[in-house]
């Protein structure tokens, strides 16, 4: 008798390694699961003559008042598509390996968020579905033109943004007070200035920067005169030789080298200061516990700054400037996200409708201008009353900038952006000279690009 | 059917052998998944360029001449931003040698305390044995603040020490390094105490009495009787501790950033390896570069063996 229960246990082992293996197979028994639910609630209720879709929606969260949005926009989808099902995936950190690792092993998602710097890459291999294909001319029209720009290629678009950001300057009115500045700089010259004269006064430093962070360098090299810069071919490494990106590039390289470092070589306050210099995690933190009295960031850090500390105010306590002019007028930087489809999604109609919920009118007035995350992609919210003061302000510059620059360098943004990045804030510590810097990223550009 | 199978269960032989296929089956199954395939799947991929979406190309030897030219630039001086692998081999040598021998000496002298019958020993060996149930993550970033410049260990350096001037360790190019060597060793020698607590326990007890009756102090007895039986769990200690610290990623990861912190001090292997396959997109090159580390630490570990792990018992 105990043999025999012995022998049934014995099974038991192996039929959970059976199974154990299966579990290890992967996708194809998701998908058995997956039909037998279809085919029941196709039993249960007789009258729904369409099988029921399921898309998977892939982002990465800016909090969790962002993330409950999007729990409500998609159940009120699912309400009105009560044929489409929509699953929810956030992925909060490194997002775009994440979903290149999901392609090497082909369960991506049907849609997901691509960030202009990345999309190259995705359009180049054919991993986006066209959306011209898909949406008509009216709805496309309705978006802001410069906004589209990175993702055509050829007479195709291959996405449209969900949102976007721009640069400006936001600075600290009281500590501009205490140091007896009345408006906010207007040139970059004038930039240092002011971070100088609120260190001396205040003994607080006057401005905030990252160290690397190219596509922050970009606007000043552009509003000096420099071309956008573009890598698709190694001699493309030649934007380094221009003169005024060699001056400006040395220019913002300094703030930091000498604004910070050397300032505390010789004993003095740093009036240039990196975020964790001043104990904050970044920019957004370093201004809203009023640490530094300027830095230069984008759309997002307002619902941030209005969300973690409540006591200050804008308007009252901190304000928004267009950023700096240079020799050739004022130039900014804009950043968006698209909402790419998956080219080999097996249901594009159904993620169509669902893209087009999300980023239509309906959509984004309930995502983007009520939660105050960002600036609507598409026109008309301009005036809109739900729009926050602080976001209509920064729109409201638009007129001054003779550029604006979409965060997209070439075929590579990504990879390249964080290489220069690297080399920048080796040289803003004092580890290399800007020259040194410089070279260096002309090089990553031409290895980066041959092949 | 069952009765079939049972009276093929029934023969002693038989039933042995299902008992062991079973109960390994899992084991090996995970381990030709997620082990062998991956291994030889890395392999393959070490021929191609690729980049997740598209079609896989084969280049060759391509990704090996790419690691090959920056080990050769790094050995010729260029700046750690153009030669990653390099600097992380370098780095991780480096860590390797501070890292091994100071955790294996710890461990036998922790283990040595907590073999003797004192009061509280069973508390000595929870403590010490608690950070090697502690993520590493949360070690890691515990340690951070710990090492700030204005934080507890330079605190306690000021005190004891007398002109001792605080060190910023996490942004200091020349002491990075050392300080994730700091919190690896706190953190394994713990481990590997309780292997030599185990060997140590399976000392036959007459060894020491005869010594004893011959007059050997403990001192002696550690040196002549402790270290000499403990030598196959030394070359296993060793052994792991090798392999650890050469794949070394989490510590650096977070200590020192994806990037290797200032100066690229903090940069390794791993971390380069990961880098290529995620940020910069060039699985092959990857592959092809943790081939080499595969490379370093199977040649490493096998002149160890070689030369220490033939007096196994």
């Amino acid at each position: 008798m105990r043999k025999a229960l012995f022998g049934v246990f014995l099974v038991f082992v192996m039929l959970f390694a059976v199974a154990a293996s299966g579990c290890i197979g992967g996708g194809e028994t998701t998908t058995t699961t997956e039909t037998q639910v279809k085919t029941e609630t196709k039993v249960e209720t007789q009258t729904q003559v369409q099988e029921k879709v399921f898309i998977r929606f892939a982002g990465w969260s800016a909090g969790e008042t962002e993330m409950k949005n999007y729990q409500r926009m998609i159940s009120q989808f699912e309400s009105k598509y009560p044929n489409i099902g929509v699953k929810y995936e956030v992925i909060t950190q490194m997002f775009h390996e994440n979903i290149l690792a999901s392609f090497g092993a082909g369960v991506a998602p049907d849609v997901f968020y691509v960030d202009s710097s990345w999309s190259p890459m995705f359009i180049d291999k054919g991993a986006l579905y066209p959306v011209s294909d898909l949406a008509d001319k009216a709805f496309i029209d309705q978006f802001y033109p410069f906004l589209l720009e990175p993702f055509k290629k050829g007479d195709k678009l291959y996405g449209l943004p969900k949102d976007w950001s721009m640069l400006a300057l936001f600075y600290n009115k009281k500590l501009f007070e205490q140091a007896g500045l009345t408006k906010p700089p207007e040139t970059w010259e004038e930039l240092e200035q002011y971070a100088k004269i609120i260190a001396e006064k205040t003994g607080k430093p006057g401005l905030a920067i990252y160290l690397g962070g190219f596509n922050r360098y970009v606007p000043v090299a552009v509003s000096n005169g420099a071309s956008k810069p573009w890598f698709e071919k190694p001699e493309d490494a030649s934007w380094f030789d221009n003169p005024t990106v060699k001056e400006t590039l040395t220019w913002y390289i300094n703030l930091y080298r000498v604004g910070k470092v050397e300032m505390e070589k010789e004993g003095k306050t740093p009036y240039v200061v990196q975020p964790g210099d001043v104990g904050a995690g970044w920019l957004g933190d370093a201004f809203g516990q009023q640490e530094v009295a300027m830095v230069i960031s984008g759309n997002w850090m307002i619902p941030f700054l209005s969300d973690q500390f409540p006591d200050f105010k804008y308007g009252e306590d901190w304000d928004i400037a267009p950023l700096p002019a240079g020799k050739e007028g004022r130039a900014t930087m804009a950043y968006t996200v698209i909402l790419g489809i998956n080219a080999k999604t097996e249901h594009p109609q159904e993620t169509w409708k669902f893209v087009e919920y999300l980023l239509g009118p309906e959509g984004q007035k309930e995502l983007v201008v009520k939660a105050g995350q960002t600036l609507p992609s598409i026109k008309g919210f301009e005036n809109d009353p739900d729009m926050w003061p602080q976001h209509k302000k920064t729109l409201s510059f638009m007129p001054d900038y003779k550029e604006v620059v979409v965060f997209i360098w070439g075929p590579k943004s990504g990879p390249l952006e964080g290489k220069f990045s690297d080399a920048m804030a080796a040289a803003m510590r004092g580890e290399m000279t800007p020259e040194e810097a410089i070279d260096i990223m002309k090089q990553i550009v031409q290895e980066e690009l041959s092949g | 059917m069952f009765s079939k199978f049972s009276s093929f269960y029934e023969k002693a032989r038989n039933k042995e052998i299902v008992a062991g296929l079973s109960l390994i089956s899992i084991a090996v199954l995970l381990n030709l998944v997620f082990g062998y395939f991956a291994m030889i799947f890395a392999f393959y991929l070490s021929f191609f360029k690729w980049d997740y979406i598209g079609e896989m190309q084969f280049v060759g030897l391509k990704n090996y001449a790419i690691v090959v030219r920056d080990l050769i630039r790094g050995i010729n001086g260029a700046s750690y931003l153009l030669s990653p692998f390099y600097t992380g081999l370098k780095n991780i040598l480096v860590y390797t040698a501070i890292v091994v021998p100071v955790q294996t000496f710890l461990a036998i002298v922790l283990a040595s305390f907590a073999n003797q019958k004192i009061k509280g020993q069973q508390f000595f060996k929870v403590s010490y044995f608690l950070p090697a149930t502690t993520s590493s993550v949360i070690i890691a970033l515990i340690f951070i603040w710990l090492f700030m410049k204005n934080g507890f260990i330079n605190y306690v350096l000021t005190t004891v020490v007398p002109g001792f001037q605080p060190i910023d360790w996490i942004n200091d190019k020349s002491y990075l390094l050392l300080a994730i060597a700091l919190v690896a060793i706190w953190g394994t020698s713990g481990h590997f105490m309780v292997s030599f607590l185990a060997a140590m326990q399976a000392i036959p007890k007459d060894i020491y009495e005869a010594a004893m009756l011959d007059g050997a102090g403990p001192i002696r007895r550690f040196f002549f009787i402790t270290i000499p039986m403990l030598r196959p769990m030394i070359v296993y200690v060793v052994v792991m501790g090798l392999i650890g610290a050469l794949q070394m990623f989490d510590l650096a990861w977070v200590m020192a950033g994806a990037n290797g912190g200032p100066g690229g001090a903090g940069y390794t292997v791993a971390l380069d390896i990961y880098n290529e396959a995620f940020t910069r997109i060039n699985p092959g090159v990857a592959a092809a570069k943790s081939w080499f580390l595969f490379a370093i630490i199977f040649t490493t570990t096998y002149l160890f063996q070689k030369k220490y792990g033939g007096a196994m018992r």
